[in-house]
């Protein structure tokens, strides 16, 4: 299992691996790491809006719903400070369909914006 | 059934939590100390409880203020506390000691300290909760990927930036003798809050930590034991060894890392933490010895012994191992996945906490190297105060000869003015500057100081004036 390391917002916020985007989102002020990838159509999930319970997020392509439970589940990962390290089962990867063609094993840092919603809340401390 | 009253659980706050904290901390072996140094009497940790009224201890500082004056009140509150379960005796004997002996380990000091050690853990450590998250379902397979990753912050050759702030200072003997100093609290009673973790009964992995406690006790053979090797380390570097004669002279941060482990020990509700942090610990801890066993032999031209570090580099190899297959693992196994986010959490908690005292220990070597220079920053700083560019308090202070301002430090950078009379302004273990009338200096915030009137009578100011470069035009 690949174990990555990226910042949870700004430049190099986003990791992809083998063409799988993923990204450190946080709803009702608990964080996680999730594929930045609508399961429905590949909608930009990372752009999505939770649901007003905080149950879903709403992709915004089809407003295809997700189950928070289950995004944060999915992988395991540890937040530092404004890192996170995320440990990348080979269930999560694009290569674990059976169609999919065969990993190359790139793995890049890039930035994608998050919606306000899913952004992490500034410390009021 | 009768009727039974809903459980309240315990905690203190407001009044009733400041006014315990100071009744703990008005115990006479608590109170200011007219020398530097403590001499042999293990008893004796100055907590400056005049101060501690003032303090607001229940808002948890975030990271960005946890090297303020309140978390220091707090790390010495809490060393004394957890340290109450500990033995110490003075090199030289308790006679003519008894009093400090019976003060220290009486009901009475005990009681008091466990009454007020829960919320001085909630504002010592409390931090953490937003530094460090967990997410996800963790597997033994995941876990096992991410101890795979785990490379030391420190692994790099030149070394963390504490090994960096000591080659690069200007007088890396007294920087180096420092930096040893912060590790007395730790290493002089090594391995005692991991004991708290071997009482009790949990199965095949306690009896496995309690061989990493026979190691670390040099198996019966006091010579060999790792707190005798750091006393051998600390004299050949020309230090004492005697149980917190440095007291004054500990930072913030280096009291923070000890209390994290008697803070884990303490609650076994963190017991998995613990775990985490021991396995960090002790597989970091090789390429660091290995590091500082350079460093100082390095620093002090080859006459230093560091048999301390090189031996940790041998063991410790086997404690990384030991900790991860025969702990962690079968932990793991035993009690479920469920337990692995602790684990992690320990882990990192322990990297946030070593970054924190990196940058501690940087700083307070940088200011030591720095006083020439903050001295002659007085007259333009104080220019500044005097022409109004900053609003800032001032506190107008008279003492007589031989009074000791016991090491502190300040939420802000403030500016020392001698209207008259001599100071001895101490700013590190060796590090000291003499102020004379007219002359004062450039406090910066967060860095411990202290100060002692060396004339029959010392007028000063002190000018609270926030971030000193607004003073200057």
């Amino acid at each position: 299992m690949p174990v990555v390391t990226f910042s949870v917002s700004g430049a190099g916020n986003c990791v992809v691996i083998d063409d799988a985007p993923f990204v450190y989102a946080t709803v009702d002020r608990r964080g996680f790491v999730m594929l930045a990838r609508c399961p429905h159509r590949g909608g930009p999930l990372h752009l999505s809006t939770p649901t007003a319970d905080g149950a879903y997020l709403v992709c915004p392509w089809h407003e295809r719903r997700t189950s928070v439970a289950r995004l944060r589940a999915q992988i395991p990962a540890v937040r530092r400070g404004d890192r996170v390290a995320a440990v990348i089962p080979d269930a999560a990867l694009p290569g674990a369909a059976p169609d999919a063609p065969a990993s190359d094993g790139s793995v890049s840092l890039e930035y994608r914006p998050l919606s306000p919603a899913l952004a992490r809340p500034r410390a009021t401390v | 059934m009768s009727h039974v009253p809903p459980h309240v659980p315990y905690e203190l706050t407001g009044a009733e939590l400041r006014d315990a904290v100071v009744q703990y901390a008005t115990n006479p072996i608590y109170l200011d100390h007219d020398d530097w140094e403590n001499d042999d009497n293990p008893y004796r940790r100055q907590l400056r409880p005049q101060i501690l009224p003032h303090l607001d201890l229940e808002a948890v500082p975030g990271r960005e203020n946890i090297l303020n004056y309140p978390s220091l009140a707090v790390q010495r509150l809490l060393t004394c506390i957890y340290e109450a379960d500990l033995v110490f005796f003075p090199k030289s004997g308790i006679e003519g000691r008894e009093a400090d002996f019976n003060a220290f380990y009486s009901p009475s000091n005990r009681a008091l300290g466990e009454r007020v050690r829960p919320a001085l853990e909630r504002y010592g450590f409390g931090f953490l909760d937003a530094e460090v998250e967990t997410s996800g379902k963790w597997t033994a397979e995941s876990l096992h990927s991410y101890l795979d990753s785990l490379v030391p912050d420190t692994a790099a050759e030149e070394g963390s930036p504490a090994e960096q702030a000591i080659r690069g200072s200007a007088d890396p003997a007294r920087a180096a003798r420092m930096w040893l100093a912060q590790f007395a609290p730790d290493f002089l009673s090594e391995a005692s809050p991991m004991i708290r973790n071997v009482l009790g009964y949990y199965g095949a992995p306690q009896s496995e930590w309690f061989k990493i406690i026979i190691d670390e006790f040099g198996y019966g053979v006091h010579r060999t034991k790792h707190s005798t090797l750091f006393e051998n380390t600390l004299e050949s570097a020309g230090l004492k060894s005697d149980v917190h004669r440095y007291w004054q002279y500990y930072l913030n941060s280096s009291l923070l890392l000890n209390n994290y482990f008697h803070y884990l020990g303490k609650n076994h509700e963190l017991f998995f933490r613990y775990a985490g942090a021991l396995y960090y610990t002790e597989s970091s801890l090789v390429d660091f010895c290995r590091r500082a066993d350079r460093l100082l032999r390095e620093v002090f031209d080859g006459a230093v012994d560091t048999t301390y570090f090189t031996e940790h580099v041998h063991i410790d190899t086997h404690h990384g191992r030991m900790a991860r297959e025969k702990i962690i693992e079968p932990l793991v196994a035993a009690h479920g996945e469920g337990v692995i986010p602790e684990i992690v959490r320990g882990i990192e908690e322990y990297r946030v906490l070593l970054e924190v005292a990196d940058a501690d220990f940087s700083a307070q070597i940088a200011w030591m190297d720095d006083q020439p220079e903050l001295k002659k920053l007085h007259d333009p700083v104080y220019e500044g105060v005097r022409l109004g560019r900053v609003d800032a308090p001032v506190a107008h202070i008279v003492e007589p000869r031989g009074e000791l301002s016991n090491t502190h430090c300040h939420d802000g950078d403030e500016l020392c003015h001698i209207v008259s009379g001599t100071m001895r302004f101490e700013s590190g273990l060796g590090s000291s500057l003499t102020l004379r009338d007219g002359e004062g200096v450039v406090i910066k915030r967060n860095r411990l100081h202290g100060a002692n009137i060396e004339s029959d009578e010392c007028v000063y100011e002190i000018h609270s004036v926030g971030d000193y470069r607004k003073c200057l035009s």
